[in-house]
């Protein structure tokens, strides 16, 4: 071990051991805490997601009627003529150090007559599938919001569990470990000094006798 | 107001096109991918990125991460199976018990 066994020393790593206790007794409630915050988004999240792919599925079948039944030029035509882009904004919260982000969405869904192609020439399939996909669109912002949080959540927790198990186990013990020997070195040290003093005195006494 | 981009294979991309987006690439090879997403990446206005989910299974380590982490663009999985498996997968290492279903 490499530390001075001096009296400032010890006092100096005193200090820096109750620092690192209670540096991990706040990492220890920030984990708790985010693992609670974590819990509640879990349950929305497994919705969410469940309901996306269910959405993806019926899109992509309702799509794949409408192009078999009016034809793919068909379909494609009528994507270039739609013109109305799903809009949102986004920002960011933090939940506990942790940046996430905030989907406000707008109106994604349009009714008929706001899509710019004609009714008339289209089929009703192409109507289904296109609403099928403003409402898989729908989906997608919610699941992008609760996914991205869980994930950031999931890294945050990993990183202060592995924080406060370094502290726990290595940065603490170790401190101590140095701690314990500063104080044994100085008692050593005290206790030559008794010794040798004797040993002074006895000669002194020697000398004058 | 920020955009919705779509990164899939034209076929995937066809039905987003119906419901009005209008940032989409369509991505064919590999290269074209990982140059797609890196510029999706860079991009100011674009706040969500819809990737089909084998697309972001292709994507080099590197990248992925580089997806993974970032807030703006939010990157979303859609596929048969969403995200689903690789969320399960981080809990399991993170939590240390499948709390997933």
């Amino acid at each position: 071990m490499d530390v001075q066994p001096t009296r400032m020393e010890l006092i100096k790593l005193r200090r820096r051991i109750a620092m690192a206790k209670k540096g991990h007794a706040l990492l220890k409630m920030k984990r708790d805490g985010l693992i609670m915050e974590f819990r509640t988004i879990l349950e929305d999240a497994k919705r969410v997601i469940d309901e996306m792919v269910q959405r993806y599925r019926e899109a992509q079948e309702k799509l794949a009627l409408a192009m078999a039944a009016d034809g793919v030029v068909a379909v494609k035509s009528i994507a270039l003529s739609v013109d109305k882009e799903p809009s949102f904004t986004l920002k960011r919260k933090n939940i506990m150090g942790v940046v996430v982000p905030v989907i406000k969405r707008e109106v994604v869904r349009k009714s008929v007559a706001e899509r710019n192609y004609g009714v008339i020439g289209t089929t009703a399939r192409i109507d289904e599938a296109v609403e099928a996909y403003e409402a898989l669109i729908d989906a997608i912002l919610e699941v992008a919001e609760i996914e991205t949080t869980l994930k950031r959540l999931i890294e945050e927790i990993e990183r202060t569990k592995r924080r406060v198990n370094a502290l726990e186990f290595r940065v603490i013990p170790s401190m101590e470990d140095a701690a314990r020997y500063i104080t044994f070195k100085l008692e050593e040290m005290d206790r030559e000094n008794i010794i040798r003093l004797k040993k002074i005195k006895g000669k002194k006494e020697k000398a004058e006798a | 107001m920020k955009k919705l981009a779509i990164i899939g294979d034209p076929e995937f991309n066809l039905g987003f096109r119906l419901a009005g987006v209008r940032d989409i690439f369509d991505v064919v090879s590999d290269e074209e991918l990982v140059q797609t997403v890196e510029k999706v990446l860079e991009s100011e206005d674009i706040g969500v990125a819809v990737i089909k989910h084998e697309f972001l299974k292709k994507l080099p380590l590197a990248l992925k991460r580089a997806v993974d982490e970032s807030v703006e663009p939010t990157f979303v999985a859609v596929g048969a199976e969403g995200g689903a498996e690789e969320i399960r997968e981080k809990i399991r290492k993170a939590i240390g018990v499948d709390l997933w279903k």
